[in-house]
């Protein structure tokens, strides 16, 4: 591949010649140089169409030559939405243009523009609404004919990376006001975080004259000497939150594919530069129609000139500097047309890329039109901290209205205001030596030079290149009714595109206000909002951190093919292939569970009975040393919020066992009442839920398989049921021994120290090998308590669950003087029409009702069945239900509805336990 | 009752980088490394906590605030881990010991004083390295900055989504990090921390003693 | 993200918190009415405004603390643990 468009060495041109790279454009052989963007080399060969528009499917070319050029976005191997004017070349890359099909140059989608009045303001909302049944069609077609490139789902880019960075100045925008903050921040003792989107700090100055590059050169050798200040390039701030949380985001950072840089800085001083404004008229968009800063860019960072034979159409300085470097270019120039004197732009023509513009007072052919007609203030940041910016009629551009920003926030250069590049510098110098001490001491306001305000010309064009906005569409808008900024920006979508308003916002608006007879200012702007800059999803949502635990026999576990059952962070054995025989080994031997998860509290102190008094429903003022009871606790709605059972290890010391998912919230449920009730109490509370391996080793044999581990006293005389003992366990001092029973069965929790855990458990299984122990998971758990008819908290119970309706009125205590939750179980027991917890036995025992399913009556939903499973032990199925009080009375016949839409009878049983309802076997 | 024949080992929740050897009944990992960052999995250390009021007698006794870690005489690390909270980290197997210590010293405060041996309820590492600072920032919120989080500096933040404690307790001028968490998250705050350290070229070395 | 200056810890990431809403005196559980008792459990003033809030650092000290916060502006001021013992030294405006 050829480059006619190359020129020569140019004095700021970032390419390096010694390294040409080799690359891929729809599917041809390109070539460029190191340090070219993908645009700048495909500019140099030739190339002037990069991309299809959105919209219309017309040819576009080089707008900007800078990260926002809307026409620029390609796909880059499995990466789409590439923006192909910043991002760098790369050795084989493969590079294809988005949105055009069958190629970039045939684009049968261009007929788009032919019925380009049916897609006009508002097309969406007015065309696709019925008939409803054709959404999912339209949706498909729509889907194939909008913008973007394709993604797979297999790529991987590495590792999308997080940072905290803590500064005392962040500086965003690295141009010449950027650096002179950051340094005199430095100077004045800051540590600076100074962030720029370009792969080099300079700004304007990067493709100046050599005036500006000597400044240029001095200003990075002091950044680069300055230790207080990081630089992070190729990098934004995309977004500035309460107290001056920053986003910024790093696209290239060593190792990662990109880093999200979380920055809380003392000071933000935002220094973004300003953003150059696209005129509007009729052929705004054709390939060749350039903006002064794309084509200053073009010749002095890459080298590439950027037409034959230009036209100008030009307002300030920076349109003069740009016919400047044309000249020196080589570029034949067609004509200048100077709107500070009072010549206008017409309308461009040609097919595929320009050939004619037609000024006020004259027609040239040319391949490129240079337009240089104003700025845009990118006030992003400063109106994220809460900024209105006001329109200054005179400077035809909007400013930020510092005097009225929260402490902390700076701006400087020319979002500030105007001057020379010393007075710019100068400012900049104040700014951050004020942004430094948080104070605004020595800033004086930057003028505003007086501007021609042009936003477009006598015929239509495009407003918004990235939607295919035109100024046809705002004035449909309007004249349908849409005639605030806010309103019109969201049924044309203009400002809605990648570029987010940073090149067609202040046009939209200016037309608006034109259309509606008012002025800009009273027009006001849309709202700034993060991000500033498109990014990637991967970026936002960087490595996923999702704590899991896991108790100390989890080797065992993995060995020996526990099926994982994911509960809140824990992740816990289900079963180890066979829950129906690990129930039947529990029933008739014995076996061990692992219950690590369940909650475990360490209370210690003379308070503690006051505390269990007042958190339980329950009475606790007797609980002798030694004893264990089961206690339940409700919210001051009355609703259960918890259960488990507590033991008195000691005179001022008590062990509490919670639910293992509500262990973290009972937690923090004592603490509150300690804390903010009841400062005054002299209890301390110590989590110990992990402190302990929890093993339960339940079934008629477990006492046998029990004294073979430990030197504590069996005997049921001295070690009944519902007592705890604290002694030798596998020959683990400090274990601690439960006689409880939720399984229904002569059961003992062991509590031994964490570090021992698989050590006890191994010895147990190695132990009990002749009794036939086997190890048994959390499902045979859920089977043997159901069948035993005990309430889980959350399962049989819900939100809405009050006291009296979880079976728990043995247990409500209320002649106690207070209880959290006393008042509403008061009430609830007098009215005594609640729903209630009962057993239920299906008429025909083989049918399993899903949980959840409901019980109706008279078309009524009257309860629904909270837990249910096949019985192992009595070959039948086992439920418990929350059903109306009038229908709970043992005996009675429901109807319960299954999700497959049949009915079937269940009949209310005498009582919750199904296996053992005197509860002999846990007591023996 | 059978005694069984097998001395109890006790285990970190973290898989030990091997080989593997047993010091003072803990299994532990011989691993070594020389890497500029290291990470350690210090678990089996005693841990004893010990609780008062906030700002109350005790902590007069004590003599370490909250936010703050002090070394003692006996080598022991005492952290003000919490407002009336104490954690105190001293060599393996010396938990009993050091339960006595702190029983006695603080009998006489004249409040409520709990001490309790949480060895077994915490996992614990150690991350030392010029560059373990930059290591944390991915996964920690909190200033890590010498200005604002010196040597002796002690706090509890969320790390990697997991609520940690942390103590900066530099060895031989070298900056060092204490974490340590629950002791069923220890493999995933360690994973966390080897995987925030692998750019700084982080590598597992065993405990020395 | 919002810092919160939490009594014993000083400013932090407000999502180390929990919000435990306005702070509301519980009524005498044995004299109150059904509608005072109500109240307490339902009704929230939610001013924009000034308003006196609970906050617990569920990620940090452990604490819980009231504080007060300006929920349009989301200013704070008058931070204080409950039983009176916080720091004044970190209790001071975050802005």
């Amino acid at each position: 591949m050829t480059a006619p468009m190359r020129l020569p060495s140019q004095p700021g041109e970032v390419i390096d010649r010694t390294v040409p790279l080799m690359f891929g454009w729809n599917g041809r052989a390109a070539s460029g140089y190191a340090g070219d963007t993908i645009t700048s080399a495909l500019a140099a060969s030739g190339e002037r169409v990069f991309s299809r528009s959105f919209k219309y499917h017309r040819p576009r070319g080089i707008l900007t030559a800078a990260f926002d050029d809307p026409g620029c976005t390609v796909q880059v191997g499995d990466e789409p939405n590439v923006r192909a004017a910043h991002r760098r070349l790369a050795a084989g890359m493969d590079v294809r243009a988005e949105n055009a099909w069958p190629s970039l140059k045939y684009d049968v989608k261009a007929a788009n523009q032919l019925v380009g009045r049916f897609l006009g303001a508002g097309f969406y909302y007015k065309t696709f609404i019925s008939p409803q049944r054709l959404w999912p069609a339209y949706e498909s077609v729509l889907r194939r004919f909008s913008a973007g490139g394709s993604m797979s789902v297999d790529a991987r880019r590495g590792d999308y990376d997080k940072r905290y960075v803590h500064v005392d100045v962040l500086v965003a925008g690295g141009g010449p006001a950027g650096m002179a903050a950051a340094l005199a921040a430095a100077d004045a003792g800051a540590s600076v975080l100074l962030v720029e989107q370009e792969y080099d700090l300079g700004g304007h100055l990067r493709y100046g004259g050599a005036a500006e590059l000597a400044t240029l050169r001095e200003l990075r050798d002091r950044v680069a000497a300055a230790d207080a200040i990081e630089v992070l390039t190729d990098s934004v701030a995309i977004g500035r939150y309460e107290d001056n949380w920053i986003a910024v985001m790093q696209r290239t950072a060593a190792g990662v594919a990109e880093r999200l840089v979380k920055a809380r800085a003392r000071s933000l001083v935002v220094a973004p530069g300003l953003i150059e404004r696209p005129y509007v008229f009729a052929g705004n968009d054709l390939p060749g129609v350039m903006l002064s800063t794309g084509v200053r860019r073009l010749i002095n960072l890459y080298a590439v000139k950027p037409g034959l034979r230009a036209a100008a159409f030009i307002a300030n300085e920076a349109g003069d500097a740009a016919v400047e470097d044309l000249r020196r270019a080589g570029v034949q120039i067609a004509h200048v047309a100077d709107a500070r004197r009072g010549t206008g732009l017409v309308h461009a023509t040609g097919r595929g890329g320009l050939r004619s513009v037609r000024f006020s007072d004259r027609t040239v052919e040319a391949d490129l039109l240079v337009t240089a007609v104003g700025w845009t203030a990118p006030t992003a940041l400063a109106s994220m901290a809460g900024d209105r910016p006001e329109f200054d009629p005179g400077a035809a551009r909007f400013f930020p209205t510092v005097a009225e920003l929260p402490g902390g926030i700076y701006c400087t250069g020319g979002l500030a205001g105007d001057g020379s590049l010393d007075e710019l510098v100068g400012h900049a110098t104040a700014v951050g030596r004020a942004a430094a001490t948080r104070s605004r001491v020595g800033v004086a306001p930057l003028p505003h030079d007086p501007h021609p305000a042009l936003f477009h010309g006598p015929t239509d064009g495009f407003v918004d290149l990235c939607e295919d906005v035109t100024s046809k569409d705002l004035a449909t808008a309007v004249a349908e009714g849409y005639d605030g900024a806010e309103l019109a920006k969201r049924y044309t979508t203009s400002t809605m595109g990648p570029t987010q308003g940073k090149l067609e916002v202040v046009n939209t608006i200016a037309m608006i206000a034109e259309l509606t007879g008012r002025g800009i200012a009273e027009t006001g702007t849309t709202t700034w909002r993060p991000p500033y800059a498109p990014v990637t999803l991967g970026a936002l949502a960087g490595r996923t951190f999702e704590p899991v635990r896991y108790s100390p026999m989890q080797p065992w576990h993995s060995a020996h093919g526990a099926k994982p059952l994911v509960a809140g962070a824990w992740i816990r054995p289900d079963h180890y292939g066979d829950p129906a025989a690990e129930v039947r080994a529990v029933r008739s031997g014995v076996g061990i569970i692992d219950v690590t998860p369940i909650g475990k509290l360490d209370l210690q102190g003379p308070d503690v009975a006051k505390l269990l008094n007042l958190l339980y429903v329950n009475k606790w003022s007797k609980l002798g040393i030694g004893r264990v009871r089961y206690g339940a606790m409700c919210a001051d709605d009355g609703v259960v919020f918890d259960d488990g059972v507590t033991g008195r290890l000691a005179e001022d010391h008590y062990l509490m066992s919670t639910t293992s998912s509500g262990a973290a919230a009972v937690w923090e449920w004592v603490e509150n009442w300690l804390q903010t009730e009841h400062p005054e109490w002299a209890v301390h509370v110590t989590p110990v839920t992990t402190s302990y391996a929890s093993i339960n080793v339940a079934g008629p044999k477990s006492r046998e398989l029990i004294a073979r581990v430990t030197d504590v006293d069996l005997s049921p005389d001295d070690f009944g049921y519902m007592h705890v003992r604290t002694g030798r366990v596998a020959g683990v001092e400090d274990s601690v021994l439960w006689r409880i029973g939720f399984t229904g069965e002569l059961s003992y929790e062991l509590h031994v120290p964490g570090a021992f855990g698989l050590h006890v458990w191994e010895t147990l299984l190695r132990e009990g090998a002749d009794l036939g122990v086997r190890a048994f998971g959390v499902e045979a758990q859920r089977i043997l308590r159901l069948e035993k008819g005990h309430l889980i908290v959350g399962q049989d119970t819900d939100g809405l669950t009050r006291g009296f309706s979880a079976g728990l009125d043995w247990a409500i205590k209320l002649d106690k003087d207070d209880f959290v939750g006393k008042p509403e179980l008061v009430w609830q027991g007098e009215r005594s029409d609640h729903p209630r917890l009962v057993g239920l036995a299906t008429v025909d025992p083989q049918l399993v009702p899903p949980e959840a399913s409901q019980i109706v009556a008279g078309g009524e939903i009257v309860g629904r069945v909270t837990s249910s499973r096949m019985s192992p032990t009595l070959r039948r199925s086992v439920c418990l239900a929350q059903l109306a009080d009038r229908l709970a009375r043992p005996g009675t016949t429901v109807n319960v509805r299954l999700p497959d839409g049949r009915t079937i009878q269940a009949r209310v049983t005498d009582g919750l336990a199904a296996v053992d309802p005197d509860g002999k076997r846990m007591r023996v | 009752m059978s005694e069984p024949d097998k001395k109890p080992l006790a285990r970190s929740p973290i898989a030990p980088a091997l080989p593997v050897r047993v010091v003072d009944g803990w299994e532990v990992s011989a691993a070594r490394s020389a890497a500029p960052l290291t990470l350690t999995d210090v678990t089996p250390l005693a841990k004893v906590s010990v609780k008062a009021s906030a700002r109350g007698p005790a902590e007069t006794t004590i003599g370490v605030r909250f936010g703050r870690a002090r070394r003692i005489d006996a080598g022991d690390l005492v952290v003000g881990s919490g407002p009336g909270e104490w954690l105190v980290i001293g060599g393996i197997g010396s938990a009993p010991a050091m339960t006595e210590h702190w029983r006695a010293t603080t009998a006489g405060a004249g409040e409520l004083v709990t001490v309790l041996d949480l060895t077994h309820g915490r996992a614990m590492l150690r991350l030392t390295g010029a560059h373990a600072a930059d290591a944390l920032s991915t996964i920690c919120a909190i200033d890590l900055r010498d200005s604002v989080t010196p040597d002796g500096t002690a706090f509890r933040s969320s790390m990697a989504a997991l609520v940690t404690d942390v103590v900066r307790d530099d060895v031989g001028g070298v900056r060092s990090y204490l974490l340590h968490c629950e002791r069923s998250s220890g493999q995933y705050l360690f994973d966390a921390v080897l995987q925030a350290g692998a750019a700084f070229g982080v590598e597992v070395c065993g405990l020395t003693t | 993200m919002m810092l919160l200056p939490c009594p014993w810890c000083g400013p932090r990431n407000v999502t180390e918190f929990a919000y435990r809403g306005e702070n509301i005196a519980r009524p005498d559980p044995n004299t109150a009415d059904k509608a005072t008792w109500r109240d307490y459990l339902y009704y929230r003033s939610n001013r924009a405004g000034w308003e006196r809030e609970g906050w617990f650092h569920r990620a940090g000290c452990r604490q819980f603390f009231s504080i007060e916060r300006n929920r349009t502006t989301n200013e704070t001021r008058g931070v204080g643990t409950p039983d009176g013992a916080g720091d004044a030294a970190h209790s001071g405006d975050s802005r």
